[in-house]
C-alpha cells in the first residue's frame, strides 16, 4: 500500500484547518471595524 | 502599589493589552513560519522513513505536536478559567474563550492525521480505543465551551460559564494522558517521558521543531482572537472609539 496519499492528505487537511484558524479572526476583525466605522459615520451625520 | 499587582493591573487593561499584543503578533507569526519551514524540511526531506511504519511516520510530525497542543491548550484554559473566576480578571476570561477555537483546531488535526496514519499502519481509520475516544471527548468539550459562551447574551456571564466548563472538563486531560497505561489500547504508549526517549535524533529534531512552532501559532492566533473579542465587547467604550477615530484619520 502506498503511503503517499495518506501523507499528502494529512498535510493538506492540516494546512486548511490552520489557515482557517489563522485567517478567521483577521477577516472577522476587518468586517467588525468596517461596521463600527460605518456606524460612527452615520452617527456623525445625524448629529 | 505592589509591582506584581501593578503588572497585572496594567496587562489586564484592555487598551494596554490591545496595543502591545498587536506589536507582538507579527513576531510570533515570523518565528512560527521559520520553525515550521525548517521542521517540515527536516521531517519531509532529511529524516529517514521508519523501519516499521515506513513513510507514514512523516504524519507524526503533524499528529504528535497537534495532540500535545490539544491537551496543553485545554490545560491552560482551565488554569486561566480558574484565575478568571477567582480574581475576576477580565482579560483571562477573554483568553479562555479565545483559546477554545485554536484548541479545537489542533484537536481536529490530531484526530484526522491520526486516522490517516492509522489506515496504513493499523489497517483501520478508527477504533473505539481509550486514547482515541478520550481525544474525541476533548473535541466535544471544546465545542461545548464555544457553544456555552455563545448561548449567553451577556459576554461576562458567558465567559464565566465557559471558564467553569473549562475547569470541569480538565478531568479529561489525565484520562487522555494515562489512557494508554490504564487500558489495553491499540494506540501505542508514550515515546517520550521523564526517562528519556528512544526516538532517533534525526526524527526527534523535526518533531521538537514542529512542537515548538505550534506554540508560536497558538500565541499569535490567541492574541489575534483576544483582540477581536475585546473589540466586540468594548465597541461602545471610549478606547475603541478613539482607536476608530485614529484609524479613520
Amino acid at each position: 500500500m502506498s503511503h503517499t496519499p495518506f501523507i499528502v492528505g494529512a498535510y493538506l487537511i492540516s494546512a486548511v484547518v490552520l489557515f482557517w484558524a489563522a485567517f478567521a479572526p483577521v477577516i472577522n476583525k476587518r468586517s467588525l471595524l468596517r461596521q463600527l466605522k460605518n456606524r460612527q459615520a452615520n452617527m456623525d451625520k445625524s448629529q | 502599589m505592589n509591582p506584581i499587582y501593578l503588572f497585572f493591573h496594567k496587562t489586564g487593561s484592555p487598551p494596554w493589552f490591545y496595543k502591545y499584543s498587536g506589536k507582538l503578533i507579527p513576531w510570533l507569526w515570523a518565528v512560527f513560519l521559520i520553525l515550521t519551514a525548517y521542521g517540515l524540511y527536516l521531517g519531509l526531506v532529511v529524516a529517514p522513513a521508519d523501519y516499521q511504519q515506513g513513510e507514514s511516520v512523516r504524519i507524526m510530525y503533524l499528529h504528535v505536536p497537534s495532540a500535545w497542543m490539544s491537551m496543553m491548550i485545554y490545560g491552560l484554559m482551565a488554569i486561566m478559567g480558574f484565575i478568571a473566576l477567582v480574581w475576576r480578571i477580565r482579560i483571562m476570561e477573554v483568553l479562555v474563550i479565545s483559546s477554545a477555537p485554536v484548541g479545537a483546531a489542533f484537536t481536529v488535526i490530531a484526530l484526522i492525521t491520526g486516522s490517516l496514519w492509522g489506515r496504513p499502519t493499523w489497517g483501520t481509520y478508527w477504533v473505539w480505543d481509550a486514547r482515541l475516544t478520550s481525544e474525541l471527548v476533548l473535541l466535544f468539550l471544546y465545542f461545548g465551551v464555544i457553544a456555552l459562551y455563545n448561548a449567553f447574551d451577556e459576554p461576562r456571564k458567558a465567559a464565566r460559564a465557559a471558564s467553569l466548563m473549562s475547569i470541569v472538563g480538565a478531568i479529561n486531560l489525565p484520562i487522555i494522558y494515562f489512557s494508554v497505561e490504564w487500558w489495553n489500547t491499540l494506540h501505542q504508549g508514550s515515546s517520550m517521558g521523564s526517562s528519556g526517549t528512544g526516538i532517533h535524533p534525526s526524527m526527534l529534531l523535526p518533531l521538537l521543531l514542529m512542537a515548538t512552532a505550534t506554540k508560536f501559532f497558538y500565541g499569535a492566533n490567541l492574541l489575534s482572537r483576544a483582540r477581536l473579542t475585546l473589540l466586540k465587547q468594548d465597541h461602545r467604550k471610549r478606547w475603541v472609539q478613539d482607536l476608530l477615530s485614529k484609524e479613520s484619520h
